[in-house]
């Protein structure tokens, strides 16, 4: 089997995946969440994005503080203290830095529009959200989005139709991958799977590019099949200040800062100066916090049992008389 | 606010506790992010051992978790868990699917018909005061048999009717949830608050079904913004025995939900 070897720099898969008015798709629910493509992507100054993310938290915050998001598709926007997103809300209630067109759904209808755009299926029926404000027969002036409403064929009962969400381009962080792009994620998976594989093109970042044997001897973990993939880039510490299971914890103090320098368009504007557009990569990033409070951040170790998946090397042979 | 050797339970201690007395052993539970976390997981140390716990982004918890839990993404919880999955895992096979029995949900404001908040003040398109938004609470309370709301009480988060419906409770009352769409034997179950429990009526009314020492009728009459109706048989909760708070404080020894340190107010951060 010949195989492209997709291993580039950041800047390079950014530069050659991501183009102005990309519907983005930022993989990882809470976890895993891709921080440093996302900063690459902001410093390369990439503009009127419609940006889908499960889980908004302070990565959507920053790509709608920095106004290169013109559309937000989320199922919500806020920092996990819990406090609240101040550049989202600033967008949402005075259009500063500039409006954005938000469509809300809930956690488990853009699961199935994921899975749904993933499949390549005109659309999904559910039970859910039914009278809420997402539900635009029963709330015209509620949230929106587009999900219909429509009676079930096969019982008659009203249901809730999820369209499929498809993206021009999807980035996550996962824990490894190999040069191919088989990319392997444990831990909680939120909506990483469908999310992603409904992405017309996909960058991978990834703690570790190991080789394909480690992939090939656990493939059950393969979250993405290499043949998907577009680009793969070593990234470790790369969806800091968000955890990866395995790797690192939440920066929980991070988001405490964040919330307190970001209160105000120019705190926003001091923050990113300092951490997106003040750096040239994720080195220089991680070199402005203590690497003692970082390393702090690992966990202490705890191994799962390995599988016995076997091999074989022939067919069956007949039984023999004793 | 009391220190935490004090054997008087604060009002936020009698809120979880009150709470996990909602919730039964072997009850299959969605718990969302919050006080649902601190209640369910006392439930589980107490009287529910067998209680299941699931979280929405493809959690069931095994063992109980060697620190609390932040959020219910906190790290921790997958050091912990017999099973990780996906999103469609929970929210999809068990809640959609028909395997659980109870959602606990934390709120900005719940309603007279038990419709839940967390989106906006004012109208959706242009709001004054903007919220983080559904995040899985609307399939929650969309789908769970019985939802239970856990909330610090505050007048101005009890409106007659909220502005947006992020979690339907009975909408309008009457059957409206039904004709909605919405599944049959689903709904509000009551909401726990720091001053009393609430259940709902035939109609999907919240009315008040006991309040906790220190409060009365009247007083948390005053403290929603409509006429609330009250259950015959009203009466005083039971206070937290000493082993329910002694297993309250060493769930929380940080004090991160007892005393909110996890929002490190006034601590200097440095990175």
């Amino acid at each position: 089997m010949t195989v492209r070897n997709k291993v580039m720099t950041l800047p390079e898969a950014v530069d050659r995946f991501v183009r102005d008015g990309d519907t983005l798709h930022l993989g990882g629910f809470i976890q895993q969440q891709p921080f440093a493509a996302a900063h690459e992507i902001l410093r390369q100054g990439k503009k009127e994005l419609v940006l889908s993310i499960c889980a908004g938290m302070i990565l959507a915050d920053q790509f709608i503080g920095a106004g290169a998001v013109s559309h937000l598709i989320t199922t919500f926007c806020w920092n996990p203290l819990p406090a609240t997103a101040h550049a989202f809300v600033r967008a949402v209630t005075r259009g500063i830095p500039r409006p954005i067109e938000l469509e809300e759904y809930s956690i488990l209808t853009l699961n199935l529009a994921y899975f749904a755009g993933a499949m390549d299926l005109p659309y999904v029926a559910s039970k859910t959200v039914m009278g809420s404000g997402f539900d635009s027969e029963n709330s015209p002036d509620g949230a929106k989005n587009r999900l219909r409403f429509e009676i079930s064929p096969f019982t008659g009962e009203r249901v809730c139709l999820v369209p499929p969400i498809r993206h021009d381009v999807g980035i996550i962080q996962v824990q490894r991958a190999d040069p191919f792009g088989n990319a392997q994620s444990w831990g909680m998976l939120g909506e990483s799977r469908y999310g992603m594989l409904s992405c017309e093109r996909i960058v991978v970042c990834a703690e570790e590019i190991v080789d394909p044997d480690v992939i090939s001897r656990d493939p059950n973990r393969t979250m993405i099949p290499g043949f998907r993939v577009d680009a793969v880039v070593e990234v470790p510490w790369g969806a800091h200040p968000s955890p990866v299971a395995g790797y690192y914890d939440m920066d929980w103090l991070y988001f405490a800062h964040y919330e307190r320098r970001t209160r105000d368009q120019e705190g926003f504007r001091e923050f990113m100066d300092k951490w997106v557009y003040g750096v040239p990569d994720r080195e220089a990033y991680l070199g402005l916090m203590s690497r003692t409070r970082l390393e702090a951040l690992r966990p202490d170790p705890r191994d799962a049992d390995p599988v016995p998946y076997g091999t074989f090397s022939r067919h069956f042979e007949e039984a023999r008389d004793a | 606010m009391p220190s935490p050797d004090k054997r008087t339970p604060t009002p936020v201690e009698r809120m979880i506790v009150a709470a996990s007395h909602l919730v039964e052993d072997h009850a299959v539970l969605m718990v969302g992010t919050q006080w649902p976390i601190i209640v369910s997981l006392l439930a589980r140390a107490t009287h529910a051992p067998g209680a299941v716990i699931c979280y929405e982004g493809g959690i069931v918890l095994q063992d109980m978790p060697g620190r609390i839990p932040l959020f219910t993404a906190d790290p921790v919880v997958q050091s912990c868990a017999a099973f990780l999955g996906e999103s469609l895992d929970t929210l999809g096979m068990v809640l959609h699917g028909g395997r659980c029995r109870m959602a606990l949900l934390s709120a900005a404001s719940v309603d007279r018909f038990g419709n839940i908040n967390t989106t906006c003040i004012g109208p959706y398109v242009s709001p004054t005061l903007r919220f983080g938004g559904s995040g899985g609470a609307c399939d929650f309370g969309s789908l769970s048999p019985r939802t239970v709301i856990v909330m610090e009480h505050d007048r101005r988060r009890f409106p007659e009717r909220v502005d947006f419906i992020t979690t339907p409770g009975y909408l309008d009352g009457g059957g409206e949830r039904y004709r909605a769409g919405l599944r049959p034997r689903t709904g509000p179950y009551a909401v726990v608050t720091t001053l009393g429990l609430f259940r709902f009526n035939e109609a999907g009314e919240m009315i008040l079904s006991g309040f906790h020492e220190g409060t009365d009728v009247e007083e948390i009459r005053g403290q929603v913004q409509w006429d609330l109706k009250v259950a015959d048989d009203v009466g005083p909760l039971p206070s937290p025995t000493p082993l329910e708070l002694d297993t309250l404080r060493r769930l929380d020894p940080e004090r991160m939900y007892l005393e909110y340190k996890r929002l490190l107010e006034g601590k200097e951060i440095s990175l």
